[in-house]
């Protein structure tokens, strides 16, 4: 039952401000109840190539840093039925203490070594700033609700996703 | 990037170093077959942690600092925590010192398995990154996956996460793990020990330039046991002294090319290096039965001067590490108390373990109500940048009959060898202002 799950990660720190969002989200998702899908919080990326093997689809949440307004969405569409994505779309993600192993690594590292799941969506959060100990900022608390409902499309409209390309931007308001 | 200088020079410089912690660079110039100049730039901007541990209460330090690294937070609580109980003249109990050697087992194998597979291995093995090196050795990489997650495991189980554990206090640990809960992780540290002896054995047979570092050598050494929570320190040369003492021996310094501060031993004009090479050569005959077959079987004698041989010695310690563990837990009663009080009081404190890339050192000063007046952080990155750059000047020097990609490669392959943590060398706050 579990290898044919969908799974849902929230990535990221949760004590290092809007890098919680990922886990924000995640617990947001795992409120929901969903039926086959399995929700966890996960801090270290390399931990995923062994996470996600066998399961499908992937959805990671995470925050980004692109330099659009806080509280932006990306999604972003890879795996194993995917193309890369192009280096610059997300290289950095996951990165700072991590040992320069993020999630763009442990992806084509999956890729590689045939554990990558035929589709992993990337719902990524503009976020604003990463101190330590501080909660979300208000932009980004704001964009969670948005980011849950793009996770519940991600799961259920993952078969009818396009290869490869970034599904636009839905700027949610403070 | 490497090019020629119009009077005859030569300038190798790489802007962003690949596989590792944090933001450096290298340059080297040389003509002649001499160098001229070597830099191990880090440019990654300072984190003012010493800064502003200070006005924060004694018990704060093991959280606070914990954050200068996801790759050794243990390092950092660990050092905090012996270094507060030293200013305020508590003591732990045995059964506490094992729980956080228990702990620190599981950031070695967390560390020591990612450089070794994913970091350093592409460098023997002649691929840019891991990535590529896994499309040939795909069960070479899911071995050290698994050996990873073992210690990922350990981590869970006795710190509450894998990175960044919320379990210690100042004083020991909020919860004991139950001896069930150990037990339950013993099967994967049992397969990973296992492979650890045969990634001992993969790792041996790569092929090492030859290369002898002269330089002093600086690791602690415990009462018993391989040194990892806890120990005084010594040096080849025959030094030893107490953690109390580092700061009487050990002087930090400022040079302009880099955001984290150089070290000098003794006042001496030559390097010292910590991590594993030091720790191996200063304490090889305390490592278990096993870690000892596995090191003589790869060709290891009681020392090891080559850096590029530290990949031989990281495998070493993860067999040290497994069976450290095991033996920990095997053990365990759960019978004992998780901590200790520490009631502050006014008083300076010192505290040293060994991160997986070398000693660290914390110095605490406290004041009656246990509010931190200053504090020092000397991480083992900041002490080896000057055998990180006399390493460089050295293998320019010996092999400029390369041609300047090979010689290139092998100088980026030179600062891996020290699994070089640039996020925590540079935690400082060295504001110096020049009125002149």
């Amino acid at each position: 039952m579990k290898a044919q799950s969908a799974l849902v990660v929230g990535l990221g720190s949760p004590e290092r401000g809007d890098d919680a969002v990922g886990t924000a989200v995640a617990r947001a998702v795992a409120a929901l109840a969903l039926p086959g899908v399995e929700v966890v919080e996960h801090e270290d990326p390399t931990g995923l190539v062994e996470l996600w093997s066998g399961r499908d689809p992937v959805v990671v949440v995470d925050a980004v840093w692109s330099g659009a307004a806080p509280g932006t969405l990306h999604v972003l569409v890879t795996g194993a039925l995917h193309p890369p994505l192009a280096e610059p779309a997300w290289a950095r993600t996951g990165r700072g203490g991590t040992h320069a192993f993020g999630l763009a690594a442990a992806i084509e590292l999956a890729r590689v070594l045939r554990r990558l799941p035929r589709s992993v969506v990337l719902v990524g959060v503009q976020a604003e700033a990463f101190e330590h100990g501080t909660p979300l900022t208000p932009d980004v608390a704001a964009a969670v609700p948005a980011a849950v409902e793009a996770v519940v499309e991600a799961i259920h409209h993952d078969s009818v996703s396009a290869p490869g390309i970034e599904r636009g931007d839905a700027h949610v308001s403070g | 990037m490497s090019h020629k200088l119009t009077d005859g020079g030569h300038v190798m410089h790489v802007g962003t170093l690949a596989r590792v912690e944090g933001e450096g660079a290298m340059h080297i110039e040389y003509r002649d077959g001499v160098v001229t100049d070597v830099q191990l730039r880090i440019y990654e901007p300072p984190r003012f942690y010493e800064a502003f541990l200070r006005g924060r209460a004694h018990t704060e330090p093991p959280d606070i600092t914990a954050r200068i690294c996801g790759i050794c937070p243990v390092a950092y609580q660990m050092s905090a925590c012996w270094a507060i109980e030293d200013a305020c003249g508590t003591e732990v109990s045995e059964e506490i010192r094992l729980m956080r050697r228990l702990l620190y087992c599981g950031e070695w194998i967390e560390s020591h398995a990612l450089h070794i597979f994913l970091l350093h291995a592409p460098d023997f093995l002649g691929y840019d990154g891991a990535i590529e090196m896994a499309a040939d050795y795909p069960e070479v990489v899911e071995r050290g996956l698994r050996m990873k997650k073992a210690g990922n495991d350990l981590m869970d189980t006795v710190g509450g996460r894998s990175i960044h554990p919320v379990n210690v206090r100042v004083g020991g640990f909020y919860r004991m793990p139950t001896r069930e809960e150990l037990r339950s992780v013993r099967p994967k540290l049992e397969r990973a020990r296992d492979e650890a002896v045969e990634t001992v054995r993969l790792v041996a047979g790569f092929e090492f330039p030859d290369m002898e570092q002269p330089y002093e050598y600086l690791a602690l050494r415990a009462d018993q046991g391989y040194p990892i929570e806890s120990g005084s320190v010594v040096t080849s040369s025959g030094g030893a002294f107490a953690v109390q003492d580092f700061g009487k021996h050990i002087e930090e310094f400022h040079v302009a090319h880099s955001n984290a501060l150089h070290a000098r031993l003794d006042g001496a004009p030559d390097p010292y290096v910590v991590g594993p090479l030091a720790r191996y050569s200063l304490n090889s005959d305390r490592l278990s039965p096993v870690s000892q077959d596995a090191a003589r079987e790869a060709g290891l004698g009681p020392t090891c001067r080559n850096p590029f041989r530290s990949i031989v010695v990281r495998a070493v310690e993860l067999v040290e590490a497994y069976t450290e563990a095991l033996r920990i837990i095997d053990g365990w009663t759960g019978s004992a108390s998780p901590s200790v009080a520490v009631p502050p009081r006014a008083g300076e404190g010192f505290g040293a373990s060994e991160a997986p890339r070398g000693v660290l050192f914390h110095r605490y000063v406290l004041d009656g109500s246990g509010i931190i007046r200053d504090a020092q952080i000397v991480p083992p990155t900041s002490q080896n940048q000057r055998s990180v750059e006399a390493d460089l000047r050295t293998m320019v020097e010996s092999w400029s009959d390369l041609d300047d990609h090979a010689l290139l490669h092998r100088c980026e392959q030179a600062i891996r060898n020290y699994d070089p943590c640039i996020s925590c060398a540079t935690h400082f706050l060295d504001l110096t202002v020049d009125r002149s």
